[in-house]
């Protein structure tokens, strides 16, 4: 089994005009993509995220700390979200992305392990 | 009859190659490995065959040799304690895998099958997946991969380490995928497949010659697939093609090194076998059913390459039906090149106003084709000083020293301008 992160992104305010029935097809979306999730692996953690507007950066420079109002990349999509999974390849984990609402960007980002490093 | 070992590896390598890279991952699962090991394997060979003699079975012998370095690498590296990035392979294959080793025949081919479709993959970056395609289950050497792409040596080489280390990382499996999938992924084998051949055929410096040979490297991998998986159509049709335009390659340069213009090529030279085998894929049943839309395009090209190859000589062409195809072609995937050539087609079969109608509103941003062709119909039409214009207009966008010096000698050619 490998551990991947699913990020979905989508266009800001989409989800705010979308009408009762469009949000019912989101819902069945998503449990489509966790049903798929726990047949071939397992789920770890999930959230939606709010809005990129109530984004906060953080960012050091010469010694001082930056604190902006914004995403750290400012782009018309926006990640609004994330899956936190375990399946056994990629393959599995694109069929699972593909079960996600057609009107998302899914980015597949293989998680690691980082050689030395426990978390306390 | 005694052949000589060095043709015996030769032919070896070129036919086992990819068969013996997938029994090597299926077994150790260790793609930064293998390839080094096969490598090595053969080099040992070209030292070996000479003076041993070349051995019953060649490739056993490659194998077992490279079986014993990937072994000795893993040894290494256990003793050193460090961790082996290995292959996703799906639980069933792992099984079927241990018993292909007891039993080495039918599985074979699945491995094959699994090899080829990692390394086209959708998720590598169409150009790594070609270049790795190639090596890893043609064998091609990275030199003539660079020479085919017309990029260095060491640009191959990190593409393919590069796209090595994604599979790993990103869990690209070794493995057929389910058979709702199956299609779509041997659509993406084709495109590899495809851009590879067309960057053989891709004007540029160097020697076109060798170049077109190595496109016939596409035309192997598109071969091995259509063993696999008869009966497909996206492989099936894309054969074709390939077939029809590599057929023309000993006619398209002339003894100066200039390419030659289709119509003007020497007909003698293109090669029967080819287009006839070509001519037979098109008519298969497996394309004359609904094919998804990239198999239909590749129909189409082929179809448009098959009234060229079918037409004994130019005036036999029948423009007429390749126009319909450029049609059919631009519903499918609409292209200015598309409808560059279509106005092309057009001006031979209706003659050169209604060519330039056609060419209205056509734009190739960066390119000298689209005021080369309005350029060699308004010379047609006698239309003279607007052919001079669209001349100099080509002439100053083109970036080929060939072509360009074909522009130059076409304006040198139009009749001065009566003065008024």
């Amino acid at each position: 089994m490998r551990r991947y992160v699913v990020l979905v992104a989508y266009e800001p305010g989409h989800w705010e005009a979308a009408s009762e029935s469009l949000r019912q097809e989101y819902f069945a979306a998503h449990h489509a993509f966790e049903e798929y999730v726990d047949v071939h692996g397992r789920r770890i953690s999930s959230a939606p995220l709010a809005g990129a507007d109530t984004a906060t950066t953080i960012r050091h420079a010469d010694g001082a700390v930056t604190v902006t109002d914004g995403p750290f990349i400012e782009s018309v999509e926006q990640v609004g979200g994330y899956y936190d999974v375990e399946l056994p390849d990629l393959d599995s984990a694109i069929a699972a992305g593909r079960l996600l609402p057609s009107s998302y960007a899914v980015e597949i980002r293989p998680a690691i392990t980082i050689d030395g490093y426990e978390s306390v | 009859m005694t052949v000589s070992a060095g043709t015996v590896l030769e032919t070896v390598v070129r036919e086992e190659w990819g068969r013996l890279t997938s029994l090597l991952l299926a077994q150790y699962r260790r793609l930064d490995l293998v390839e080094d090991a096969l490598g090595d394997a053969v080099e040992a060979a070209a030292r070996r065959w000479p003076a041993d003699g070349v051995p019953d079975n060649p490739s056993a012998w490659l194998l077992t040799t490279a079986r014993r370095r990937v072994i000795d690498r893993v040894r290494a590296e256990s003793m050193a304690h460090r961790k082996a990035s290995l292959l996703v392979t799906d639980a069933t294959h792992r099984q079927q895998g241990q018993t292909a080793m007891a039993d080495p025949g039918g599985l074979v081919e699945d491995d094959l099958l699994r090899l080829v479709l990692m390394c086209t993959h959708p998720a590598l970056a169409p150009e790594a997946a070609s270049a790795l395609a190639l090596r890893l289950v043609l064998g091609v050497s990275t030199l003539d991969i660079a020479r085919l792409f017309l990029v260095s040596e060491p640009t191959v080489a990190a593409r393919i380490t590069r796209a090595k280390r994604k599979i790993v990382a990103a869990g690209i499996p070794f493995a057929v995928p389910a058979a709702d999938v199956l299609p779509q992924r041997l659509e993406a084998v084709a495109q590899t497949a495809y851009l590879a051949f067309t960057a053989g055929y891709a004007p540029g410096s160097g020697s076109d010659l060798l170049r077109a040979d190595l496109a016939g490297e596409a035309i192997r991998l598109v071969r091995v697939v259509m063993d696999l998986c008869p009966g497909e159509p996206a492989p099936t049709a894309l054969l074709a093609l390939m077939l029809l335009q590599h057929s023309r390659r000993d006619a398209r340069v002339g003894d100066d090194g200039r390419l030659v213009l289709l119509t003007e090529q020497d007909r003698r030279l293109w090669r029967r076998d080819e287009i006839d085998e070509a001519l037979t894929l098109l008519a298969t049943p497996v394309l004359a059913g609904p094919v998804s839309p990239l198999a239909a395009s590749y129909v189409v090209q082929a179809r448009i390459a098959a009234a060229h190859a079918t037409a004994t000589s130019p005036e036999e062409t029948r423009w007429d039906r390749i126009v319909e195809y450029y049609d059919l072609l631009i519903r499918l995937f609409p292209s200015p090149s598309a409808r560059l050539a279509r106005a092309v087609a057009v001006a031979e079969a209706s003659g050169p106003d209604a060519g330039l109608a056609a060419l209205d509103g056509v734009e190739i941003l960066g390119s000298h084709r689209v005021a080369a062709v309005r350029a060699e119909l308004l010379s047609r039409r006698g239309d003279v000083a607007a052919a001079g214009t669209a001349f100099d207009e080509a002439i100053a966008a083109c970036r080929n020293d060939t072509e360009r010096a074909h522009l130059v000698e076409r304006q040198r050619a139009l009749p001065s301008v009566n003065p008024p």
